[in-house]
């Protein structure tokens, strides 16, 4: 009986560590930020072309439920189709082909702090290509965002950069 | 390796044995006796299959059909009995041989315990009872019947521990939420030294190999210097086989969910003292099955082909070698062992993102290896040996490891590298990653039993490790680590039932880092000027390391109950990725950055544990409380790398104070008498208190978790022994406490199904498993698998069929006695040797 009352002392125990523990769920922020190109004259978009030379301006919409972090940029040669978008749109692709001068792009950008949606208005400029210097082509166009909590989104999108 | 190997074929080794064992003969000339004897039960009945032991000299035989004995070739003194049998109390004696000599057993039936097989010797039991942290002991049966895809895969079912797993054959061990190199494996008790910081492979052992696993739940760094502060993973290889037998085993495994295919070969012989094993092992899956057609990795969609997850094949090939002697004073081994393995990563998502893939070359065949993949090539040497003298023990270990581990990917450029690779690099355009590290390890302990209440242990180890790298990517640089701790432990015992054991340690550790540099140039913008240099990643660090570690610990033990708390302070040296990172890491498309200025963790944990063991019920539960002053944590920050990485977000190590707790509760109920119910709860909360991430938890916090486990076991069913059928339904809570990039995981359920026998046949007895995994196909995420993070889920359904085939085993001597020595009988032998550290060696 002794033995028995030990027991269930135990397990009423144990009981109530684990249930206090569940319901003890800190205020701490758990949703990730969110990239969005669905807004109107969002540029670029998946398959959009651009051309060297030429200077475009991002809009992207950036939102997050606590505080946005920082967004970087990143622009790469997709010859051999090795990445696609993240959006179920395929987009037509050249052929694969070996790279010999692809373009290469990296940026990362600030957001003012205290905000929890941003629209970007940075301009992209690409250099010209007067003499054949880049290659043109298929090019995987990358957006990764973080919130100040550490938590992030990524977007690739499929381009074309071309010579105009 | 090749030619040891060849050269040393079994029929050599034997009569190597047999010669020596002559000259040992010829000079130790003296009286010899025989011991006959009988083993009955409670009710007087012959127990036939009992296992007898004499110590010293671990002489060992099984009662014959009249439960009766011989053992023969005794010398003249006193020697201590064991006499065990499943399902009995074990039963110690001693016996003093002044001629020959009869005895007589009378076994009780044993009360109800919380192992999950039943191992037939009293040490777990007592080994339990002395320790006051929390141990779960198994040995090569209960492996067997859990079979998984690698030794701790077979573990997790075990209260407190679960893996951190890539893919299905891929593990590492984590003990109550923690892991990596925080937790310390130890391979016949060398530390096993690999990669541990990689998730992306796992542990370099042949599970086919293992003989007895002993898991310490808690901080265990007095014994086992800086790493082991979450807890130890003890694995014995290599039994010692029976007194003057030879034989050997055939296993052979299977797996439907990934079509496995393993068999490992093992041989042994003894002859008195002198004793040798070898074992080879060879297996190869193909790309595991998933319920789920296409996997999520982040917001990129990839269509699986049937159901497979593209290129997670593999293989694995190794040998294992022990010779040794067992002497009355003096034993010693050594053991080498060399492991070689091959596994795809999930083409899917590795690189800088998640990548499209050639379906034409990778969907070809599902037992291909295409890139990526990891190769590792591990190679052991172990010399362990012990002397016992009148009332002190010495013993001593020795080892030497070489950790061979690549990653083959194609080349991608990120951050400046040239588009396409250059030829004078001087290593493949395809080898991603290349570590090479030489692990030297020294090990003495000795005891002092001062008198029947107190006894002493010192020790001191010691290991020097020296890793190079290579390879196109970088993450870690090369670096030379040096550390020294030395120990001593006392132990009281008010009675028997009362043990009070404190421990203090010093441990002294050096790090130097190499600088390492860009192979290529990147822009350096200067004012107006643009410069091409060799950026370096990372600089030399030096820095030294020294911690004083302290426990107290007690155990009570009245009866059917057992008591025990343990209270101490560890250490972990950080290591040199948590220094010196600074790269991407392929697997999670980010960015880790080391800080050369962590200081090393303090931890402080409160341990304890109760377990009350009856006739038809046993129950435990083991609480702790634990308490970082300075966690390493890798941070996800807000930025992102632009020089190096792919625009990839960057994670920086950062240290933290962390609290944590939680508890196992485990409960075995004997409802009627071949029919035992089953209870398994572990959780574990875990809370940052400072830092950037404060009021999050930790990465991959184990969600809590429970076993219903009914069991139908029969010792005896026709030319069945052994019998049993047991169901297991796993309940998992969702796991909310996440921080990024983690994600909720959903509470599942699954089914898992096992059964089993020794099948009786001529001398042998062969024993069969099977195992459902996942009976209900359901799909569902394991919070922490590395491959939740990419949104894959676990396997389906997967049946396991392991056999094993004993064969041989004829005592040398032709006396009947000595025939059939079981398993068993081996168990016990290798339980006596040279087990974990000395100072928990029951006497």
């Amino acid at each position: 009986m002794k033995t028995k009352n030990i027991i269930t002392t135990i397990l009423i125990i144990a009981g109530i560590m684990s249930f206090s523990a569940c319901s003890k769920d800190k205020n701490i922020d758990k949703e990730k930020p969110v990239i969005d190109i669905s807004i109107q004259d969002a540029f670029p978009i998946n398959c959009d072309t651009l051309y060297f030379g030429e200077s475009y301006t991002l809009k992207i919409r950036f939102t997050d439920n606590a505080e946005l972090g920082t967004y970087s940029i990143e622009i790469h040669h997709n010859f051999e189709h090795h990445s696609h978008s993240t959006d179920v749109e395929e987009c037509e692709h050249d052929p694969e082909k070996e790279p010999v001068n692809p373009w290469v792009f990296i940026q990362d950008y600030e957001i003012p702090a205290g905000l929890t949606e941003h629209v970007t208005d940075i301009t992209l400029s690409l250099p010209s290509d007067c003499c054949g210097e880049y290659d043109e082509g298929d090019y995987h166009f990358f957006i990764s965002l973080t919130d100040a909590e550490g938590w992030s989104a990524q977007k690739g999108l499929s381009v074309k950069i071309m010579k105009r | 390796m090749k030619f040891i190997f060849n050269s040393f074929n079994v029929r050599k080794i034997i009569l190597l044995l047999i010669s020596i064992n002559l000259l040992h003969c010829v000079s130790f000339g003296q009286s010899i006796y025989e011991l006959e004897g009988l083993v009955v039960d409670e009710n007087n009945q012959p127990l036939s299959g009992a296992t007898i032991i004499l110590f010293p000299g671990e002489k060992a035989t099984t009662t014959g059909f009249q439960g009766n004995f011989t053992i023969s070739g005794l010398e003249q003194g006193t020697y201590r009995i064991e006499i065990s049998f499943i399902g009995y109390k074990p039963l110690q004696d001693t016996v003093t041989m002044n001629g020959n000599t009869t005895y007589r057993a009378q076994l009780s039936l044993s009360p109800l315990t919380l192992h999950e097989v039943v191992i037939s010797d009293n040490y777990s039991e007592e080994r339990k009872k002395e320790e006051p942290l929390n141990i779960e002991i198994v040995n090569d049966r209960y492996l067997r019947q859990n079979l998984g895809g690698s030794v701790m895969q077979s573990l997790e079912r075990l209260p407190g521990l679960s893996t951190i797993d890539i893919g299905p054959g891929q593990s590492k061990p984590v003990i109550r939420g923690l892991g990596f190199n925080r937790v310390v494996v130890l391979e016949n008790d060398i530390r096993h030294e690999g990669q541990q910081w990689g998730a992306d492979h796992g542990l370099e052992i042949d599970q086919y190999a293992v003989g007895r696993v002993e898991v310490v739940k808690g901080p265990a760094s007095i014994l086992y210097g800086s790493d082991a502060i979450g807890g130890v993973i003890d694995l014995q290889t290599n039994h010692i086989p029976a007194e003057n037998t030879v034989g050997g085993s055939v296993d052979i495994s299977g797996k439907s969910n990934n079509d496995f295919g393993g068999g490992s070969v093992m041989l042994y012989a003894r002859k008195h003292a002198l004793h040798a094993n070898l074992r080879v092992t060879l297996l190869g899956f193909a790309d595991y099955r998933v319920p789920a057609d296409s996997i999520d990795i982040y917001s990129y969609r990839a269509a699986l082909d049937r159901r497979r997850m593209r290129n997670t094949a593999g293989n694995e090939q190794s040998v294992n070698l022990s010779v040794g002697y067992l002497g009355t004073k003096f034993r010693s081994r050594l053991f080498i062992s060399d492991l070689n393995g091959k596994t795809g990563f999930f083409a899917n998502a590795h690189g800088l993102e998640p990548r499209n893939v050639d379906t034409g070359l990778h969907d070809a065949s599902n037992r291909d290896i295409n890139m990526p993949y990891h190769y590792v090539n591990h190679l052991k040497i172990i010399n362990q040996s012990r002397l016992d003298l009148e009332k002190v023990t010495v013993e001593a270990g020795l080892g030497f490891q070489r950790n061979f581990i690549q990653e083959w990917s194609r080349y991608i450029a990120h951050g400046y590298m040239p588009a396409a690779f250059p030829g004078n690099t001087g290593y493949s355009a395809d080898l991603e990653r290349e570590f090479k590290k030489y692990i030297y390890s020294g090990n003495l302990k000795i005891r002092y039993d001062r008198n029947d209440r107190s006894e002493f242990d010192f020790g001191l180890n010691s290991e020097f490790h020296d890793n190079r790298i290579g390879g196109w990517a970088f993450i870690i640089p090369a670096y030379k680590q040096f550390t020294i701790g030395g120990f001593a432990l006392g132990k009281y015992s008010f009675s028997q039932k009362s043990i009070l054991q404190a421990a203090v340690r010093y441990d002294y550790g050096h790090i130097r880092t190499a600088e390492y540099r860009d192979w290529y140039p990147s822009p350096v913008i200067n004012e107006s000027d643009t410069a091409y240099e060799h950026l370096q990643r990372a600089a030399e660090i030096n820095r030294d390391f020294s911690s004083v570690s302290w426990s107290v610990g007690y155990n009570y033990n009245p009866g059917k109950w057992s008591f025990k708390a343990n209270l101490g302070k560890s250490f972990r040296m950080p290591i040199a990725k948590e220094l010196a990172a600074n790269g991407v890491n392929y697997h999670t498309f980010s960015y880790e950055v080391g800080d050369a200025g962590l200081s090393p963790e303090v931890a402080w944990q409160l341990d304890a544990g109760a377990e009350y063991g009856a006739e038809k019920l046993a129950l435990g539960l083991t609480p702790f409380v634990n308490y970082f002053r300075n966690y390493i944590y890798l941070n996800p920050t807000a930025q992102h790398d632009r020089l190096y990485g792919n625009g990839n977000q960057v994670f920086n190590y950062t240290q933290a104070r962390v609290f944590r707790y939680g508890f196992e509760v485990h409960a075995h109920y004997q409802l009627i008498k071949p029919l035992q119910l089953g209870l398994v709860i572990e959780y574990v909360y875990s809370e940052q208190l400072s830092g950037e991430k404060k009021g999050f938890t930790l990465p991959f916090a184990p969600p809590a978790s429970g076993i219903v486990n009914i069991r139908y076991l029969k010792p005896k069913v026709g030319f069945l022994r052994n019998a049993y059928v047991s169901l297991d339904y796993r309940v998992t809570a969702t796991q909310k406490h996440i921080v990024p990039p983690e994600e909720v995981t959903k509470g599942y359920q699954v089914v898992n199904l096992g059964l089993g026998a020794d099948i009786r046949m001529k001398d042998q007895n062969i024993s069969l498993s099977v195992q459902v995994q996942n009976l209900l196909n359901n799909k569902y995420y394991n919070h922490t698998s590395y491959y939740r993070l990419l949104n894959v889920p676990e396997p389906g359904l997967n049946l396991i069929i392991h056999v094993s085939v004993p064969f041989g085993d004829r005592g040398l001597n032709h006396k009947g006695t000595q025939r059939n020595a079981q398993r068993n009988t081996m168990d016990y032998t290798d339980n006596q040797f040279l087990r974990a550290p000395l100072w928990f060696r029951e006497n």
